[in-house]
Formats: C-alpha cells, sequence, structure tokens
C-alpha cells in the first residue's frame, strides 16, 4: 500500500483560505480497508430506529462496518445488540431482516438463544465431552461495546473506548430533536424498505446530501417536470413540496439558508422553507406554533439535510428520508432507505408525505438516480491521479465563521461554524466538517 | 361484443413491453387510460410486498397519465444525468394467463424479465417479477387500465426507471 500521511489526503490550511480534499479518499482500495476498520468498525455509526423494534422479541439485523449486527428486544422490552454471530462456528443465528422470535436457533448446530442474548442451549451438550475449558467460556450471544440510544434513534460501537453517545451527536442532535419533537409519540418509520446500490465512493452519498450546489445542474429534468406540474395542477399529480421555497432556485438575493458544520464530522445545510399546505406537517402548524413558539416552529418546516458521520442521514426537503450509507467496496455503495414520520399523523398528510417522497427520493423516482449517475462519473475521474487535489470544498471559505448566528439562536444550536448566504452561494465548507471528523479518526494509523 | 380473449390479452402485454424497447414512448403513453393506476409495489421486510399504498411507501405509485408522461419527458428531456443515455432494454413477458375476463374488461397476469445495458458505463443489469394488468375497452380498443409491477429483485443498481419494468 502506498505510505500515505493525512496532509497527503486532507489539505487543510484555514490560514491560508486552502482546504482541498485529495482524489485518492474516494479511488484507493486500501485505504477503503482503513476506513472500514478505523472509522466505521472503531466508533458510533447509526443502527435503526427504536421504532422498528418496538415489541418484546422484535429483532433488526444490520452491519456495523462489514460485520453483521442484531438489535433484540427481550421479554422485559430491554433493547440490546449483539453481534449476529454463534460464539460456535461464527453462523449468523438470524439472516432475516426483521422480524420477531423468542428464540434464535443457529441453522448450524441448533445452539440456542434467547432474546435476551443468553444461551439457553449447547447441542447434546452432556455427551459431548467438553473439557473444562470450554465451561468455563461465555456461550452467550457477544453484544456490542457501545449501544445507545438518542430519542429514537440507535446508534452502536464496536469499540468501548469511545465517548458517550450524546457527546459523539453534540450539537448535531438538536437537528435530530426538531423532527423527534414534531409528534408527542415521536417518530416511525413507513413500512417498505427501498435499497439501492451506486458504482462510487461512499463520501459520494456523504457529500452530496450537504450539496446545495448540484441542485440546478444535476436535476433540471425534475425541475421542468415541478414547472409544469406548479402550472398545471392537476387531481391526479402531488404537488412538491419544494414549490413553494427558494433556497434550491440559484437566485442571488436575500438569505434563503446556509450550513452549519458540528463537531466529530456532523454537518447541516439547510434551507427556508416557509409552512404551507404542500409539507404535511402543515396540518399541525397551529399546535407545533403553541407549544414551541414561532422560530421553532419554523424550524421544523426548513429544509434541513443532517449527515450524522459516517453513515447516517435525516433528509427533510421534498419529504422526509431516512438514509444508512453501508459502504461495499472503494467503488460500491448500499443505501437503505427510509420514508420518517411523525407517528400519529392524518391519513391524507401521510399520503402527501409517501407521494412526495417516491417521486423525489426513490431510485424508481426522478432525482436520486440522477444523484447515482453524477458520483459515477465522479469515481470515474476520480482514479486521474495527474493532479491529486480536487477544488470541490472551497465554496464559503470567506463566508463562514466560527460559532452560531441568528437562525441557529432560534433553536439554541451551537454549531462549530455557521453559513449563511444566497441561493448562489451553495456554501461547500461544510464538507470540511467531515474530512476533519474522518481525519481525527483516522489520525491513528495516518500520522 | 366478446369478451377479452387470450390472443388479445397476450397482443396488449406484449405490445407494450414493444414499444417501450423501441423507444416509441409516445405510443407507449396512448396504450393507457386517462386514470390508469401504475403501481410498482416496494417490499417491507424479506418476504412481505408493501399493500395500502396511502398508509405503506411503493418504489411507484401513480393514479393518472399525466404522472407517465412526467415521466417520459424527463427520460427524453436530455436534462437528466442517468437518462441523456438511455438504457438498451429489452423486455420478455412469459406466462401469460388471461383471468377475470367480463363485458368490456379483464385482468392478465404474467412474468417478466428486463435485461438493460447502460451504454453510459457499460453495465448489465436485469429485473425481474410478475405483471398484473387491468385492461378495459374503449371504442373498440382494449387500454390500459392497471399495471401493477410485483419487482422480485428490488435492490436497484444505480437506476431503475418505468422504460425498464
Amino acid at each position: 500500500m502506498k505510505h500515505y500521511r493525512l496532509k497527503d489526503l486532507v489539505d487543510d490550511r484555514p490560514e491560508d483560505g486552502v482546504f482541498r480534499v485529495s482524489r485518492a479518499m474516494f479511488s484507493d482500495p486500501a485505504l477503503f480497508d482503513l476506513e472500514m476498520k478505523h472509522i466505521f468498525e472503531s466508533g458510533w455509526v447509526f443502527l435503526g430506529m427504536a421504532s422498528q423494534v418496538e415489541n418484546p422479541h422484535d429483532f433488526l439485523t444490520t452491519r456495523i462496518g462489514r460485520v453483521p449486527v442484531i438489535l433484540m428486544r427481550d421479554k422485559q422490552g430491554v433493547l440490546r445488540c449483539f453481534l449476529n454471530a454463534c460464539p460456535h462456528k461464527g453462523a449468523r443465528i438470524a439472516s432475516q431482516h426483521s422480524g420477531n422470535a423468542k428464540l434464535f436457533v443457529c441453522p448450524y448446530h441448533s445452539w440456542t438463544f434467547a432474546s435476551s442474548g443468553e444461551n439457553r442451549a449447547v447441542k447434546w451438550e452432556k455427551a459431548g465431552c467438553y473439557g473444562e475449558g470450554f465451561h468455563k467460556e461465555d456461550h452467550n450471544l457477544h453484544p456490542i461495546a457501545k449501544f445507545g440510544e438518542y430519542r429514537g434513534f440507535l446508534f452502536g460501537s464496536l469499540n468501548p473506548d469511545v465517548s458517550e453517545l450524546e457527546e459523539h451527536l453534540g450539537e448535531a442532535r438538536h437537528i435530530i430533536d426538531l423532527a423527534a419533537d414534531q409528534s408527542e409519540e415521536g417518530l416511525e418509520v413507513v413500512p417498505g424498505r427501498v435499497r439501492f446500490t451506486f458504482a462510487a465512493n461512499w463520501k459520494m452519498q456523504v457529500e452530496n446530501c450537504s450539496d446545495q450546489y448540484h441542485f440546478t445542474s444535476t436535476h433540471p429534468s425534475l425541475i421542468k417536470v415541478l414547472e409544469r406540474r406548479a402550472r398545471e395542477a392537476s387531481k391526479g399529480v402531488v404537488e412538491s413540496s419544494l414549490s413553494g421555497a427558494d433556497f434550491w432556485k440559484g437566485g442571488n438575493d436575500g438569505i434563503v439558508g446556509g450550513s452549519y458544520s458540528f463537531e466529530n464530522g456532523h454537518a447541516l445545510a439547510w434551507g427556508i422553507m416557509p409552512p404551507n399546505p404542500s409539507l404535511a406537517l402543515f396540518e399541525n402548524y397551529p399546535q407545533l406554533v403553541q407549544k414551541f413558539g414561532k422560530e421553532r416552529a419554523a424550524w421544523m418546516f426548513n429544509m434541513r439535510n443532517l449527515t450524522l458521520f459516517p453513515n447516517m442521514q435525516l433528509a427533510v426537503n421534498a419529504s422526509t428520508q431516512l438514509r444508512i450509507i453501508r459502504p461495499v467496496r472503494h467503488d460500491l455503495t448500499e443505501m437503505e432507505t427510509w420514508c420518517l414520520v411523525p407517528k400519529g399523523e392524518s391519513a391524507e398528510a401521510r399520503r402527501l408525505r409517501i407521494r412526495q417522497y417516491e417521486d423525489f427520493f426513490n431510485p424508481t423516482g426522478m432525482a436520486i438516480a440522477d444523484d447515482n449517475a453524477v458520483y459515477e462519473e465522479c469515481q470515474h475521474g476520480l482514479t486521474a491521479q495527474a493532479r491529486p487535489w480536487l477544488q470541490g470544498h472551497a465554496r464559503g471559505m470567506t463566508a463562514t465563521h466560527e460559532g452560531g448566528n441568528d437562525f441557529a439562536e432560534m433553536i439554541d444550536l451551537k454549531p462549530q461554524r455557521s453559513v449563511t448566504g444566497t441561493s448562489q452561494l451553495a456554501d461547500e465548507t461544510l464538507f470540511q466538517s467531515y474530512y476533519r471528523g474522518w481525519a481525527q479518526r483516522m489520525a491513528e494509523v495516518l500520522a | 361484443m366478446s369478451v377479452l380473449t387470450l390472443v388479445e390479452a397476450q397482443e396488449t402485454v406484449f405490445r407494450e413491453a414493444r414499444l417501450l424497447d423501441e423507444q416509441r414512448f409516445e405510443d407507449w403513453l396512448d396504450l393507457f387510460v386517462e386514470d390508469v393506476l401504475f403501481w410498482m409495489p416496494a417490499w417491507k421486510d424479506d418476504t412481505t410486498l408493501s399493500g395500502d399504498p396511502d398508509r405503506e411507501l411503493s418504489l411507484i405509485y401513480y393514479r393518472g397519465k399525466e404522472n407517465l408522461r412526467d415521466r417520459v419527458d424527463r427520460l427524453r428531456s436530455g436534462l437528466s444525468p442517468v437518462s441523456r443515455i438511455l438504457p438498451r432494454v429489452t423486455h420478455s413477458v412469459t406466462n401469460v394467463m388471461l383471468d377475470a375476463a367480463e363485458g368490456d374488461e379483464g385482468t392478465v397476469y404474467s412474468s417478466f424479465v428486463t435485461h438493460s445495458y447502460q451504454p453510459r458505463t457499460d453495465q448489465l443489469s436485469f429485473h425481474f417479477g410478475r405483471y398484473e394488468h387491468g385492461l378495459v375497452r374503449e371504442e373498440g380498443q382494449w387500454k390500459i387500465a392497471r399495471k401493477i409491477i410485483y419487482l422480485a429483485n428490488d435492490l436497484v443498481p444505480t437506476v431503475l426507471d418505468v422504460n425498464a419494468i
């Protein structure tokens, strides 16, 4: 493997007005292996929603990096996370995506586990002539090192030596609050799991969620559809929630949104979305204003594209999408996506939200596949190493400043850095957060 | 008039497939009634398709032909990076069975596989599953009032648009 130093990959010199990222970050398979080990398998990653494992004996399987894990709720309602691997020979004890089971019987030799992870049977144990050493070993499922929940969002770490979850989420957790506060009962995922792949590095997805520069370039085909629908409203066509907002339209007048950079690699791109009937949440607007005040309620309607580094995104714009990013290879990424909704919303609001979601967020819709295509175009170009440094992390360098701003104060948010501006500003400094978070975790191997 | 025959049913679903493969999208749109239901459910878990489209997520759910027109316009706009070079697609439709033919209506079940070649990336992909077509007779012609696509392999590589299902 080529020996990299951190500064070969991330050129972070604020004093010179320079922030650059090397193409190798996206195209080197050896670096990818290091990322799996030192980012995904050594720190907090998002696992799923508590509402997906709501009842006793519910379970959900996923991966932390390359490692299969299983979330299980026991008889008493305690939720835990284990390696999804039998201590005997290593077979996954559950191969389903999700379900409800009191007992998990390994398909290979029938070792059996309760939903608390306890071993209930080693088949033919007495007759097995095991030695003393075997009896001294723990035959239960192996719990992951750290497991935590923040307002229904579940996170885990294979490494015990990490900060507490709240500290890891930092101020970014208040963006989760804006979603979780929308219903007294919390959030749930709409049944229907949509997955897709793109042939590009996972960090293309991390960045694109915050990329306000691409919309009018990558999605003009969608914009034309939205414009036509706004002109010729008809009953069979669902109105887009984007029509009423200016943050994406490419104007150069007035503040339409901005970005916040948080500690530990998290970032938010946001835009003003005036509360209006094309937003499913609008039915609760008066109640939300009453409960939270006008400014905080308005924030619940704003476009908010949140990335919790490294693998979770909550995109609130054309509808509400929860994304899990699963890197497969340096040039292949799998996405698992869900429509996230406040519990208890009306049937009409649910219908509107789902229709808006399908058209925009599905790989079978009119937006996401275009994003996938441009990631793939980048992946082709990123193999070119003759000019290693990309020029894609520099917009907003003279607009960013330390700390919060008036908009942050509305929700008591204390970001590390803030940017506000017109639609044409299209800040890229928030990407720097990702690479600083990246560098923080990779520092142990790339001096 | 006679009820829908198996030959007419086959003719209609085969024609739909051929028009998509030949990228004759205007003619394809002509096959549908105005308030067509065009629906591809998602999978809720390993074994269950989503049901009620107003409570559960679909991969595609449209009621009304103008939605399909939007999709066709977008595909041909030249403004969609993934569709600028359209994939070469071949639909193979088999196991056509006619069910519930009565008066001017009939339901047709079939199996499909689509093979797609993306010149943009040289990628091959295939999708397969079952179709349910609801046909109605309008002015002597059999039109599609309902197309439901039960997609078996739902891990979508990069893109899956209306031309490849």
